[in-house]
Formats: C-alpha cells, structure tokens, sequence
C-alpha cells in the first residue's frame, strides 16, 4: 500500500524548493506567496521509498482559505487526509507559522515539523531549542535547509516512519480557561455526529461558525441552537468574536511555545538588509521610477538594439548565421545526397515549409532565454511582491488592486502561469476581470512579432519594444477604469494585504533552472505544434489552382501556356496586390482562403491573405504568426535567396507594409485572443464557459477598436491613410471609448463591495 | 488610540483594536495582527504600508491599515 505525505506550510516558505529535493522534479519556484497554486504529486527518491508519494501543496496562513489557492490546500488535509504531514515552519519567522501548525495538530494525522531556513536563522544570529520545541508542540521537529538540501534525509525517515507508525503527536492543551470549557461543551453536543478522531477539530470549527465545518456534520437543528448558545455566552463573557477568541488563545499558546525554545538575535523592530532596501525601493517617490527603469533595462538587454543587448545578438547571429546559412546549406547538401533536387516537391517541403517557418521562430529563442532569465532573476530576488505594492496605489484609483499586477508580470513571461497566478486575488470581480486582461501583456511567443514589425518596418528601434510592453499595460489599466464602470465588475477592490518576503541573492542554479524550463518549452513547440503548422501553412500555400490546373503553383506559374497575362491580371486583381507583385503563391489554396477572410482585417490596414493567415496560425501558438510570415514570404525562388529566413524576409515585409499598417498589426496581433494553450487557461479558470467566451470576445474587440483607431486616425495624422468612411468609424470608435472611460458608471451598492473569491467558487 | 497609520516609521507601537468584522479581519489576524501585538511600520508610501509583525514583513494598503488601532 502506498502512502501519502503532504507538505504543508505557509507561502514562500519552501515547500516546493523541498519537494523538488525530495521528488527529482521541477516544479517552479519562485520568491513571492503564491507560486504553487495547484497541488502537485511527486514520487519519492529513492529505492527503499518507492511506495511513498509526496504532495505539494499551495502555501496556507491557516485552514480557514482566504484566496482560491488555499481551498485547494484545506480540501486535500481535511477531507482527503494524507497519512502525513511534513509541516514547513520558516524559521525565520516561527511565531506566526506555528499559528498552522496547532491548526494542523488538530487534525490528527501524523506529523513532523520541519524546521526550515535554518542557515538564515543562525545567520540572524537566533537560536532554536529543538528538543524544547518539540517538547513544547508534542511532535517531532527536524532541522533543515531545503535550499542548500540540509537535513532532508534525516526529515523524510522521520516522515515515513511516522506515517507508517500512524502514531499522531501527543495532543498539548491550547486554548484555556472558558474557552476549552467552551469548546469541550460543544465537543459534547457534537458527540457521535463527528469521527471521534476529529471531534476535537470539528469542535473548534464549529466553535468557529465554520459553515462548511458545520455543514458536513449534519447536525440537528436542537443541537445547532445548543452550540449557539455555548458560542454566544463565551463571546460574551470574553467580550471578542469567537474567531479572534480562537486566535488569540493560539498566539498566546505559541509565545510560551517560543518564550522556552526561541532566542532572537536581534531586538524587535530592528531594520534588516531587506528593510533597508525596502526604504528605497519601495519608496514613495522612488518606487514607481525604479520599477519603470527595471523594465526597460530589462527590454532593453533582450530586445533592444544597443552594445547592451545580448538577447538582440544572439538572435541576429540565429538569424544571419544558423539558420540564415548553416541550416539552410546543411539540408540543402543532405538533400542533395540523396538527390532531392529544388523544385521538387520534397524540397519545397523542407526548405520553405519546415526549415523556413521553425527557423523564423527559432531565431527569437536566444531572446526570450535573456528575457527569461531576466525575469527569473526579478522573481527569485523577492521583488514582485514590491511591484504589487507599489502598484496598488496607482491601481487603487482605477478600482484595481495592486495584485492584479503580479498575474501581469508573470504573463510577460508566458502567460498561461500568468493566467493561473489569478487567484491569488481574493475579489472574485478582481479576479474575472484580471483573467480577461492579463493576456494583454506581452508574453514570450509576442516577441517574435515585436520582433519582426519592428526589424522589418522600424530599422529595430527599441522604441517599438518599448511600446508594445506599454500598449499591454495601457490596455489593461483603460479595461479596468472601462469594466469597473459595468454592474458585473462594480465595487471598490479587497484590501491589499500581502506578504513582502525577505530579499535574496538568486540561486543560480535555480535561475538557470527556470530559464531553461521556460525557454525548452518553446523550443519543444518548435519542434511540434510549429513543424506541423508550418508543413500545412506550406502546403496549403505550394498547392493551388492555376487558370483550371491543380498542382503545384511555382511548377505551374512557369508554364507559359497556363499563366496568360490576362490571367495575371485578374489574379492581381482578385488578391489586391500590384499585377507585377503577383507570384505563384497568389494562386495557393491559403490565398484563396485566406483572401475570403481578409476583408474582416481590411479597416485595420492589413486586410491581405497572408497577414490574415498569419493572425489566424497565432492562435496555435502566437510565435507562429511569425513563423507562418517565414513561410508565406519565403518565395523568391532565385538561387542565393533561398534559404535566408529571419531577416531574409524582411525587405519583402517591408515593402507590403506600410509602418502605420505594420504597427496596426502588431498591436491586433498582441492585444486579440491569445493561444489555445492561455484559451484553455483562462476556460479552467473562469469555469464558466460564458465568462470564458466573454473574455475572448472582450480581448478580440478591445485589439480590433484599437488597431482600427490606430490605423485610420493616425495614418490620416501621418498622411499614409486617405479621409474616407474609416476614419469615420475611427472617430466614432475613439468616441466610444472615451464615453465609456469617462462615464459614471454603475455605482456599487454596499451588497457588491466584497465579493470573496473563495464563497462565489464554493 | 489612533490608527497605525498614524504612527511614525520606525517606532514600536501596540496593537489596542481591530476594528470591522469580517473575512479581512481573520486573515489580519492569521497573519499575527493581533490584539496586544507589539509590531512597527517599515515604510510608508502615500498611506499604504509595510508592517514589521511578528518578523515577517505585511504590506497594508491605506484603508486597512487605518482599521488598525494603537
């Protein structure tokens, strides 16, 4: 029979650092509360634990939830009861993590403590007793340092031999006075409707007036008004609500715990390294500038175009270099071995299609690695959580929270984590509202497309980059004033309460851990999702109908007799481009698709097949809008050209485009509905599939009136865009949104103020 | 009694009362913000704070932070 160990603790106090140890797996982990926010299950290393399973939960302040993430960890230890617990305490912080521990004692189940940070607590200069400790809670305590993986050994010995003992901690006596009198009553009228293992714990929810507590007992009305009863005399006669009784006798039974086994090095209220950076970083005046510089350092060293930016190097050098020559000439040599000549069928396969459209990607990796570890850095430093306060002031007065900013900045990374890192905002408006938004930051797979409008079109001006990160934010902000003003989403945000976690040096082991996880998942899909789209994007653009002949277009297109001028005349006609612009690719299936569907993109500017196309591939994967462009602008078919994939296309991009059309594009292609994969994200999340639909719809709409505002009004400011019905519709669009972000709005009722998360998803 | 964010930086005040009842109120609590709980404030910014309490470091906005009392 196997068994089950669950690590319990509170956030960002190193359960997953632990269970990575423990398991071999790698699951992120990340300096702010609130990273794990599902469980996860892990085999044990290990030949003679081999039966034994570990689980990772979310992190926990207590088994009453607050946020969604915590419901997952109080449903798994209450009703699915592992056989037991590995509570993490951050010794560092040991008071209020023991606030936990004597909820999770209660239980019932065995447990072991493990005393976690121990480095930092002899660094602080502390001490620990740890036999009083355990003495004083009446269960084992084990050292250790999960990071540096001290003390994980001896831990899990003493969690398996517990668990497979099933002996429980010998319960110590927390609460006092009237109020054990109290609770003891209650156990009393409770009697046989509870397990008697768990009497003790039901007794005090009930004391509680835990509703879901209460609940599952299935009590007679007579034996619910006895409990009232003993619950209103207590407070009562205590003269506290029965929730902070409980709360106060825990504390006050956890100080004599530290006051016997605790030895504090420093003097209360002393300011740590972490204060002191705090006092600037999180400055009023300073705070907002230095998270404003941060990002742009960031951008700048991934994506810029200066001495600085390694992540543009060694992409151009992908881009010119690999796949620009070593790949395109190692298929050309391999294919001519086996002697594949070009035009046949199999080359055009995998040159154009294959090498052409996974090299358009691939040339962007080393891009997104810099970005990647740039923001694992931020993240494992400890400084998203500063971000989220100091944002909560600005946000505040957009009815935002300063939460939501934390689902924001993960999604610049990717964002379906992005996505998930919603619930950690407690306000279920918040939330919906957060998991419609979040996508519009720029993810990792948008940089591409960054990438490419701004190579192409802007001579790789940072600028481009720079706008587009603040196009993701603008647009999440006006979302917020514009739905904050509907009855759905009214009401002023949760208060902000949050946990600022001690900074760190990164590890860098685990930084590089991080980046590599990130950046092997694009890679992966480079190799996937990206070869499949790209064969069928290539053959649906090399097969075609040319004047009544199937078959290959560029065979076809050099067949005098088929293509007639009359011909090319028409064509160019029908696909609106120039007649000497026409080219066999013209002819394809996907143009003539594509071509049905473009007049839907006509008001934005860039209502040809191929951009069409090319928004609709970004759906599987946004870098494949890109890697769609490799494909479709891949067909000169002269000698020396072929093969030059990532800026081989630009000039031809270029000249399609016109920069207030390219930018157009850019900002639909960013802001319009993300990939399946943050679709689906946003579908667990919501669990509703008309709020999903909604979100969908929203984020589509929102790119459209902005890509059709940008177009017509600024390309009529610039001179590249004639007067005409669209710079009508602009006009009336730009109104729109300025009635619905200047308007009064639905006006919360004291009702809407505070929708909790964890009650709507009950 | 004042509100805590009142207080100066730096200095050790005493929890006297937590007013408002609600969920907000029990995580406050959870978190070691307690009646009776000596604890000081970090830093300020426009309102909002960072709490020292019981060695961990809490960010408050404005509105709760004016809910505690000391």
């Amino acid at each position: 029979m196997g068994i089950k160990i669950a690590l319990a603790g509170n956030p960002n106090s190193g359960k997953t650092t632990l269970f990575n140890d423990l398991t071999g797996s790698r699951q992120y982990v990340g300096n702010w509360p609130g990273v794990t926010v599902e469980k996860k299950e892990g085999k044990l290393k290990g030949a003679e634990y081999k039966d034994v399973v570990i689980q990772d939960l979310p992190g926990i302040y207590s088994l009453s939830p607050y946020t969604l993430e915590e419901v997952v960890s109080r449903t798994y230890l209450v009703t699915e009861k592992p056989d037991a617990i590995i509570n993490i305490v951050d010794g560092t912080n040991i008071e209020r993590n023991l606030y936990l521990t004597t909820q999770l004692l209660e239980l019932n189940i065995p447990m072991v403590v493990a005393l976690n940070m121990m480095d930092l607590v002899r660094k602080n200069g502390d001490t620990v007793n740890v036999k009083a400790l355990s003495e004083a809670l009446g269960c084992e305590v084990v050292e250790l340092s999960a990071l540096k993986g001290e003390g994980t050994d001896a831990l899990i010995k003493r969690a398996v031999d517990a668990a497979k003992a099933g002996k429980t901690s010998q319960s110590r006596e927390v609460l006092s006075g009237n109020v054990k009198a109290a609770v003891d009553k209650i156990a009393e009228i409770i009697g046989s409707a509870s397990d008697s293992k768990f009497l003790r714990f039901n007794a005090i929810k009930a004391f509680e007036r835990d509703e879901k507590a209460i609940e599952g007992l299935n009590l007679s009305s007579s034996q619910k008004d006895q409990i009232e009863k003993v619950i209103a005399e207590t407070e009562k006669s205590m003269d506290d609500d029965s929730e902070s009784i409980i709360t106060n006798e825990r504390y006050n039974y956890i100080t004599g715990v530290t006051a016997k086994a605790v030895k504090k090095g420093r003097a209360k209220g002393e300011l740590s390294v972490s204060d002191k950076i705090d006092r600037i970083v999180t400055n009023r005046v300073l705070g907002l500038p230095i998270f404003a510089v941060v990002m742009f350092l960031i951008y700048a060293i991934a994506m810029g175009g200066w001495s600085v930016s390694i992540g543009t190097a060694a992409t151009d050098f992908t881009n010119d270099v690999i796949f620009g020559e070593w790949v395109p000439g190692f298929f050309d040599a391999l294919l001519g071995v086996f002697g594949v000549v070009e035009g046949s069928v199999l080359y055009g396969l995998i040159q154009d299609g294959i090498v052409a459209g996974v090299g358009a990607v691939i040339g962007f990796v080393p891009q997104m690695l810099v970005l990647f570890l740039l923001l694992a850095i931020l993240e494992d430093i400890g400084y998203m959580a500063r971000v989220a306060f100091v944002m909560d002031r600005i946000f505040r007065q957009f009815g935002l929270s300063g939460k939501a900013f934390i689902p924001c900045l993960v999604a610049t990374g990717c964002g379906v984590p992005g996505v998930m890192a919603s619930r950690t905002i407690e306000n279920e408006r918040d939330r919906k509202m957060t998991l419609m938004t979040t996508t519009f930051m720029p993810c990792g797979a948008k940089l591409p497309i960054i990438g490419l409008i701004a190579g192409a079109v802007f001579g790789g001006s940072p600028w481009i980059a720079a706008s587009a990160y603040f196009i993701g934010i603008g647009s999440i902000v006006l979302s917020g004033i514009i739905l904050k003003k509907f009855k759905a989403f009214a009401g002023i945000p949760a208060p902000f309460v949050m946990e600022l976690p001690a900074y760190h040096i990164p590890s860098v082991s685990g930084v590089l851990r991080a980046t590599w996880e990130r950046g092997w998942s694009f890679i992966k899909r480079a190799g996937s999702v990206i070869v499949i789209s790209s064969v069928i994007i290539w053959f649906l653009s090399a097969f075609g109908t040319v004047n009544g002949h199937f078959g290959l277009v560029d065979n076809l297109f050099e067949d005098e007799s088929i293509v007639t001028e009359s011909y090319i005349n028409e064509l160019a006609d029908r696909m609106d481009v120039p007649a000497e612009d026409v080219n066999a690719m013209d002819a394809s299936l996907l143009a003539s698709v594509g071509n049905g569907v473009s007049f839907v993109f006509k008001p934005l500017g860039f209502g040809n097949w191929k951009p069409t196309v090319a928004t609709v591939t970004g759906l599987v994967a946004k870098e494949e809008v890109v890697g769609t462009f490799g494909v479709l602008y891949n067909y000169d078919d002269s000698e020396e050209e072929l093969g030059e994939e990532g800026e081989g296309i630009w000039p031809r991009v270029a000249e399609d485009y016109t920069p207030i059309a390219a930018f157009s594009f850019m900002i639909f292609n960013l802001l319009c509905a993300p990939c399946f994969a943050a679709i689906g994200a946003i579908k667990r999340e919501m669990n509703n599939a008309k709020w999903t639909w909604a979100a969908i719809g929203y984020m589509t709409g929102w790119a459209y009136v902005l890509a059709l505002i940008v177009y017509q009004l600024g390309g009529l400011f610039v001179g590249e865009v004639a007067f005409g019905i669209g710079t009508v519709v602009g006009a009336i669009f730009l109104a729109a949104l300025l009635y619905l972000l200047f308007r009064k709005g639905y006006q919360a009722t004291e009702a809407d103020k505070n929708l909790n998360a964890v009650k709507a998803n009950a | 009694m004042m509100p805590l964010s009142l207080s100066d930086v730096g200095q050790m005040v005493v929890i006297q009362k937590i007013s408002g009842n609600d969920e907000v109120k029990l995580h406050l609590a959870e978190l070691g913000f307690v009646v009776g709980e000596e604890i000081s404030i970090v830093n300020k910014n426009g309102g909002n704070l960072i709490v020292n309490v019981k060695d961990s470091r809490i960010a408050l906005d404005r509105n709760l932070a004016n809910r505690i009392y000391i």
